[in-house]
């Protein structure tokens, strides 16, 4: 006689030894390892204050023969805390999905029951195979000011609970972060960047449900982000970059009328285009080049520091770099 | 008059269609501050649910991607028709109760039936230009005012306005559709088909 019991953590738990008399000599085993008799009273199995190392297979043998008499899978674990339940729509007008979790693991079995009930009628909600707490809905009208009210129970062998949600169609609509961002230095624009980016994959009609965007962007350097806003388009040249500083940049999304606004996209970076330094024509560098490799004197990017615009002339280049390593030296003690 | 399909045709109904859009938005976000400005001024709770008010045109649709272009400038024209009447009906009971002090909620009310008036005008304008005209509105008596205690009136106003923030999302879309070029098959929002 095999079988699953079901026990709150913190509880007293009895065994019985199946038929057996109390006062049968009986041996009671967990997971094969035999128990101790101070943990019997009599044939009974007496486990006090159960807890999760306590789950396993329990098995009680007649005491002279062996015979298995009895035998049960403990499984402890918690009555479910309320569930916790969001609902979105990320392809509106489609429809929307409804997904869920425990905020504490029960440790046993839970089964999930979602109603959803718009006005008088009934929805169904389609579960998805993976993952396996959600659930999809297809929108029957559009347009409609009626709420809809979401139900998610949660029941297991020792309790159940619950949680409703209750939302008209505008409220949850929000889009996946745009797709595909990319930001680029503008040639001959040392304080251009170039952003552009696609719809989310998941907005299934961009032309007739068009989405707006935001676009924020901030130097490394620096914590405060510069925002802007954009009504259509999918791109936009950033026009006041700090000359070469590198730039980190983000896009969010939302419908032009309803809803809020998606999270932010994954973060680009992009420098905006300096120009490369003059090669110097000073005597030292004649003499290094005389008996150096073919290679020209390339200073690295990160070090460049001077403007075209500040710079007047080969002979300034000089001056420019000294003061670019004070300056470096100087931003280096602020970061 | 132009035929329907001219190109010259096409770029007025274009551009009917973008300022309709956007006199949609603004309607739109008047509607919501008149929404907040009506729940304060007559003490209502801003989440209290209102069952469906009879003789208020219901902005909910099933199938709409499904719908011709004739049918939504119809539908459109017959809710904002409807929501002029209901509208006048609440400005006349707001003067009613306060006589003729000009409050801010008498003259958002007619602010916003202005708009609506408008809207009603300019989906007149895109009907004419698909040679079809719009349908008469003679004949047509206004609908009854209910008889309602001043609680039933004001959740009825409640109503009324949510309603028509529902229609002016409802609008832009509409007119977003009817700038989409016509797929050819019966159920795109196509120009040329009639109910």
């Amino acid at each position: 006689d095999s079988h699953i019991q079901y026990e709150r953590v913190g509880a007293d738990v009895t065994m019985k030894c199946g038929s057996m008399d109390w006062d049968a000599a009986v041996t009671w085993t967990a997971n094969g390892t035999d128990i101790d008799e101070s943990h019997l009273n009599g044939s009974y199995l007496i486990l006090k204050n159960v807890d999760l190392t306590q789950s396993g297979q329990y098995s009680c043998y007649e005491g002279s023969s062996w015979h298995l008499k009895y035998q049960t899978y403990l499984r402890v674990g918690t009555p479910p805390k309320e569930p916790v339940l969001m609902c979105r729509s990320n392809n509106y007008p489609k429809g929307f999905y409804c997904s869920w979790h425990l905020p504490t693991p029960t440790y046993i079995p839970n089964s999930f029951n979602i109603s959803v009930i718009h006005g008088t009628k009934e929805m169904v909600c389609e579960k998805d195979i993976y993952p396996k707490n959600r659930c999809h809905i297809r929108y029957l009208q559009l347009f409609s000011t009626v709420k809809y009210k979401v139900t998610l129970t949660v029941t297991n062998a020792l309790g159940k609970n619950s949680t409703t949600l209750t939302f008209d169609e505008v409220a949850i609509v929000k889009p996946d972060p745009p797709e595909s961002v990319v930001a680029k230095p503008v040639p001959n624009n040392p304080r251009r960047l170039e952003v552009s980016w696609q719809n989310p994959s998941s907005w299934p009609d961009p032309e007739s449900f068009p989405l707006k965007f935001f676009l924020r962007y901030r130097p490394l350097i620096l914590d405060q982000w510069q925002h802007v806003e954009l009504s259509d388009g999918t791109s936009h040249t950033i026009t006041d970059a700090y000359a070469g500083k590198e730039y980190i940049i983000q896009v969010a999304a939302k419908d032009n009328d309803i809803g809020t606004w998606s999270d932010w996209s994954v973060a680009v970076h992009a420098t905006p285009w300096t120009e490369e330094p003059k090669h110097l024509t000073t005597e030292a560098q004649v003499t290094e080049t005389t008996s150096a490799s073919t290679s020209s004197f390339m200073p690295p990017p990160t070090t460049k520091i001077c403007d075209k615009g500040a710079v007047v002339g080969s002979g300034a280049v000089a001056v420019c770099w000294t003061a670019g390593l004070v300056l470096a030296a100087y931003g280096v003690l602020f970061i | 008059m132009a035929a329907a399909d001219s190109p010259s045709a096409a770029l007025q109904r274009r551009d009917l269609c973008s300022r309709g859009i956007r006199l949609a938005g603004k309607m739109r976000s008047d509607v919501i501050d008149l929404l907040d400005t009506y729940v304060e001024r007559q003490g209502l709770d801003a989440s209290a649910s209102v069952v469906t008010v009879e003789g208020v045109p219901v902005a909910a649709v099933e199938r709409w991607d499904e719908q011709t272009g004739t049918q939504r400038l119809l539908e459109n024209l017959a809710a904002y028709r409807a929501f002029r009447v209901l509208l006048a009906q609440m400005l006349e009971e707001h003067r009613e109760q306060l006589g003729d002090a000009d409050t801010a909620l008498g003259r958002a009310l007619a602010a916003v039936l202005l708009q609506v008036s408008a809207f009603a005008y300019h989906l007149e304008e895109l009907l004419r230009l698909e040679s079809r005209g719009p349908p008469s509105e003679e004949g047509t008596a206004p609908p009854p005012v209910p008889h309602l205690g001043l609680f039933e009136r004001k959740l009825r106003g409640l109503g009324v306005l949510r309603e028509l923030a529902q229609w002016a999302v409802r609008s832009a879309r509409d007119l977003r559709q009817l700038t989409k070029p016509s797929l050819g098959s019966s159920s795109a929002p196509s120009w040329a088909e009639s109910p």
